[in-house]
C-alpha cells in the first residue's frame, strides 16, 4: 500500500457522481441510488482502512502536477493528517448516512439521478477541502462546494422561489470566495508557494500587520462558506432544497468548511491577536444573533437552519479563543446531532403531510415514537442537556473562552453563554410545539425504514460524542485534544472548581431555558406577536439591510451609469455627431441644385475669388 | 507690332466677360454653348497676341490645338443637346435637374 490510495477517498464520489450524471438515467433506479451510496460509503471504508497514515505528522500523496508557470508550481497533492483525517471520517460517514436516508426521502422524485450525482459530487468537493494541501486545490473543493450547493437548494427550480434560493447561497458565498481568492493571492505573493503546509510554516516570517490582513481575509472568506456576520443571509433560505441537501450542507459539509479553513490555517491565523480577537467577535455575535433569530421562526427547517448559525458560530468562537481542538470537537458531535435534527425533521415533515409550519403540527409523539425519540436525542445534544455530546463540546468552547485573558474575550463568554440559555430556549420551544400537545394539522404518511434506520447511529454518535473528548475532570483522557497534538491549539488552563461551576452554570442555563420554553409554549401554541417577534422573525431584518446598504447603492449606481453616462453622455456623443452630420448634409444639399446655372454661377464666383487672391497678392507684393 | 498688346489684351477680356456673362445669363443650352465657344476664342487670342509679342511660335501651335479641341467638343455638345431635347422635348437647361440633391 502507498500514500496514493488516499485519492481514492474524495476520487470513489467523483467517478460514481460522473456515472450517475452519464448513465444513471437510462439504468434503473436501484442501479444509481445503490451507486451514489457505494461512492459515499466506500469512500468510508477507505477512510477507516487509511486511517494509520494519519498518524505522527500524517501523508502527502501527490497524484500529479496541475498547473506549472515559472514560479508556480499547483500539484494535486492531498494531506492526511491528525487535523483532516477525523473531519474525513466525519465527512463521508456522516454523508453515507445522509445518501442511505436520501434514497428513502427522494423516491417519489423522478429526476433522481441529477439528484444524486449532484449529493455525490458535493461530497467530492468537500472532501477536496478537507484534504487539499494546496490553497488552488482548496479553492477548487471550495467552489465545487459552491456550485453543488446551488443545484442542490434549487433541485426544485420550477418553483421560483427555489432557484432564487440557489442563487442567493452561490452568489453570497461568492462574496466570501473572492476574499479568500484575494488571500490567497497574498499568499503567493509572499510566500511564493500555495501549499498550505508549506505557508504555515512561513508564517511566523511575516510581518504582524499582513498577517492580521491575511486572518481577516480569510476570516470573510470563512464566514461566506460558513454563514456568518454579515454574509449569513443565504443559510435560512437554503431550505427551499430537498431536507438530506440541509442535512448535508448543514452538518457534513458546506457549513464546516470555514471553521475547518481556519482550523486549517491555524498557524498563521493564530499569529494575529487581532485577528483572532475578530475569529471570536465574529462567532460569539453570529451565535447570538442566530439564536435570537431561531426563537421566532415558524418553520421547523428555519429553526434548525439559525441554529446551525449559531453553533457554527460557537466553532468560530473556539478557534478565535485558540482553541481548535474544541472547534473540531463541536464539529465532529454537531455535525452527527444535526444531521440526524434534520432528518428527524424530514421524516416529521412527511408524518405531517409536508407541513413545515411548527404551529400547525403538535401531537407527533403519539404517532411516530421512533422520530420522536430521535428528535429528542438530536435536541438535548442542541441544547447541551448534561452528558450529551453537545454538552461537552459546547462546554469545551465556554471553557477556552473563558480561560482567555482580557475583558473582550470576558464579554465574548457572557454572550456565548446568554446564546447557550436561548438555545436551549429555541430547542424546547421546537420540541413542545411539534410533538406535544393535540395535532393541529392534517397526518401525512409514516416515513419508510430507508428514512428512519439512518437516525439511529446518528443518534448514538450524537449523545455519546463526548467520549471523543471527555474532559479530565470526569475521568477522561481529552482523546481528541492530545490525538491532534500540535495542531490542537493551546489548551485552555482552568481550575477544576472554575471548571465545575461553569458546568453547573451551563446546567443551569439549559434547565432555565427548558422551564421558560415550558412556559411559554407547553400550554399554547400560539405564535407571538408583535415588533420584536416580528424583527427575529425576519433574521434582524438582515434581507432588508442588505438590500438598503447594498442593493440600492448598486442599483443607483448601475441607474447612474445607465442613464447618467451611458445613455447621456456617450449615447449622447455619437447622437450628436449623426445629427450634426446629418444637418450638415442637409445644408449642403440646398447647394447642389441640379440646375447648370447654380453650378456656373458657383464657377464664376470661384474665378473672381481666384482673380480677387492673385490682385491682392500682386497689390500686396 | 501694329496693335498694341494692351488693346488686344484689352478685346480678349472684353470678350471673355461677354462670353461669361453669355453663359451665365442665358438659359438656352445652345446659346450657353455660343457663350462657352467665345470665351475660348478670346484665350485664343491672347495666345496669338503673347506669340507676336514675343516672337515665338509655341503660342500660335497653342491656339491650333485649342481650335482642334474646340471644334470636338463642339461635335460632342451638339450632339448631347439633340440627345437631350429628344429626351424632354426642351433645350432649357433648368429642365435637366436631375442631378438636384
Amino acid at each position: 500500500m502507498n500514500e496514493t490510495l488516499l485519492f481514492l477517498i474524495p476520487l470513489l464520489p467523483l467517478v460514481c457522481g460522473a456515472l450517475n450524471a452519464i448513465f444513471g438515467m437510462r439504468a434503473p433506479r436501484l442501479f444509481a441510488e445503490t451507486l451514489a451510496v457505494f461512492g459515499v460509503g466506500a469512500s468510508t471504508l477507505v477512510t477507516l482502512l487509511l486511517w494509520s497514515y494519519a498518524d505522527g505528522e500524517g501523508s502527502r500523496a501527490v497524484l500529479y502536477t496541475w498547473l506549472s508557470s515559472g514560479e508556480l508550481e499547483v500539484p494535486v497533492a492531498i494531506l492526511f493528517d491528525r487535523l483532516s483525517a477525523p473531519m474525513t471520517l466525519m465527512v463521508t460517514g456522516v454523508s453515507t448516512l445522509i445518501h442511505l436516508y436520501a434514497v428513502g426521502y427522494m423516491a417519489g422524485e423522478k429526476d433522481y439521478a441529477r439528484f444524486f450525482s449532484l449529493l455525490n459530487l458535493f461530497v467530492f468537493a468537500m472532501l477536496i477541502i478537507v484534504l487539499a494541501d494546496n490553497l488552488l486545490l482548496t479553492f477548487l473543493g471550495w467552489e465545487g462546494v459552491g456550485f453543488c450547493s446551488y443545484g442542490l437548494i434549487g433541485y426544485w427550480y420550477g418553483k421560483g422561489e427555489n432557484a432564487d434560493a440557489g442563487r442567493k447561497a452561490f452568489l453570497v458565498t461568492r462574496v466570501g470566495d473572492v476574499f479568500f481568492g484575494i488571500a490567497m493571492l497574498w499568499l503567493f505573493a509572499l510566500t511564493g508557494t500555495l501549499s498550505i503546509s508549506a505557508i504555515n510554516a512561513q508564517a511566523v516570517q511575516l510581518a504582524p500587520a499582513v498577517v492580521t490582513g491575511l486572518t481577516l481575509l480569510l476570516l470573510l472568506g470563512a464566514s461566506g462558506k460558513s454563514a456568518q456576520l454579515p454574509l449569513m443571509t443565504w443559510l435560512a433560505d437554503a431550505m427551499a432544497g430537498p431536507t438530506p441537501v440541509s442535512a448535508l450542507i448543514h452538518a457534513a459539509t458546506m457549513v464546516t468548511a470555514g471553521v475547518y479553513l481556519l482550523c486549517r490555517m491555524f498557524p498563521l491565523v493564530s499569529l494575529s491577536p487581532v485577528g483572532m480577537m475578530a475569529i471570536a467577535a465574529v462567532g460569539a455575535l453570529t451565535a447570538f444573533y442566530a439564536a435570537t433569530c431561531a426563537l421566532a421562526q415558524r418553520e421547523i427547517k428555519r429553526v434548525l437552519a439559525y441554529s446551525t448559525m449559531s453553533q457554527v458560530g460557537y466553532m468560530f468562537l473556539a478557534v478565535g479563543a485558540g482553541s481548535v481542538a474544541g472547534a473540531m470537537f463541536h464539529l465532529l458531535t454537531h455535525a452527527f446531532f444535526k444531521a440526524l435534527l434534520f432528518m428527524a425533521a424530514g421524516c416529521v415533515i412527511h408524518l405531517c403531510h409536508e407541513e413545515n409550519d411548527i404551529f400547525r403540527m403538535g401531537g407527533v409523539a403519539r404517532r411516530a415514537p421512533f422520530v420522536f425519540s430521535m428528535f429528542v436525542a438530536g435536541a438535548i445534544c442542541l441544547a447541551g442537556v448534561p452528558m450529551t455530546g453537545g454538552f461537552y463540546s459546547k462546554d469545551a468552547i465556554l471553557l477556552a473562552v473563558f480561560a482567555q485573558p482580557g475583558l473582550s474575550f470576558q464579554g465574548l463568554w457572557l454572550l456565548a453563554s446568554a446564546t447557550a440559555l436561548l438555545t436551549a430556549i429555541y430547542t424546547f420551544r421546537l420540541l413542545y410545539l411539534v410533538f406535544a400537545g393535540e395535532p393541529r394539522g392534517d397526518a401525512g404518511h409514516a416515513p419508510g425504514g430507508l428514512m428512519r434506520w439512518p437516525l439511529l447511529p446518528l443518534a448514538l454518535l450524537g449523545l455519546g460524542g463526548g467520549i471523543l473528548n471527555m474532559p479530565e475532570l470526569v475521568g477522561g483522557n481529552a482523546w481528541l485534544q492530545s490525538y491532534l497534538g500540535p495542531l490542537a491549539g493551546v489548551a485552555p488552563q482552568v481550575s477544576h472548581a472554575a471548571e465545575w461551576s461553569l458546568w453547573g452554570g451551563a446546567t443551569a442555563l439549559v434547565v432555565v431555558g427548558w422551564l421558560v420554553a415550558r412556559r411559554w409554549y407547553a400550554e399554547r401554541a400560539v405564535p407571538r406577536e408583535g415588533f420584536v417577534a416580528g424583527f427575529l422573525l425576519q433574521g434582524w431584518q438582515a434581507d432588508r439591510l442588505v438590500a438598503a446598504l447594498i442593493l440600492r447603492p448598486f442599483r443607483a449606481a448601475c441607474r447612474f451609469c445607465c442613464y447618467g453616462i451611458d445613455l447621456t453622455v456617450i449615447d449622447g456623443l455619437l447622437d450628436g455627431s449623426v445629427d450634426a452630420c446629418k444637418r450638415l448634409g442637409k445644408g449642403l444639399r440646398l447647394v447642389s441644385t441640379g440646375r447648370l446655372s447654380t453650378y456656373i454661377g458657383a464657377f464664376a464666383w470661384g474665378l473672381l475669388a481666384l482673380l480677387g487672391w492673385c490682385l491682392w497678392r500682386l497689390v500686396s507684393l | 507690332m501694329i496693335v498694341p498688346i494692351s488693346h488686344i489684351l484689352m478685346v480678349a477680356a472684353a470678350m471673355f466677360l461677354m462670353g461669361l456673362g453669355c453663359v451665365l445669363a442665358r438659359r438656352n443650352l445652345i446659346m450657353i454653348l455660343i457663350g462657352v465657344e467665345i470665351m475660348l476664342n478670346a484665350v485664343g487670342l491672347v495666345l496669338v497676341g503673347g506669340s507676336a509679342l514675343w516672337h515665338r511660335v509655341d503660342g500660335q501651335i497653342f491656339v491650333i490645338f485649342l481650335m482642334a479641341m474646340t471644334a470636338a467638343e463642339v461635335g460632342i455638345s451638339l450632339a448631347m443637346v439633340v440627345y437631350l431635347r429628344r429626351r424632354k422635348g426642351t433645350i432649357d437647361a433648368d429642365a435637366f435637374d436631375g442631378m438636384k440633391g
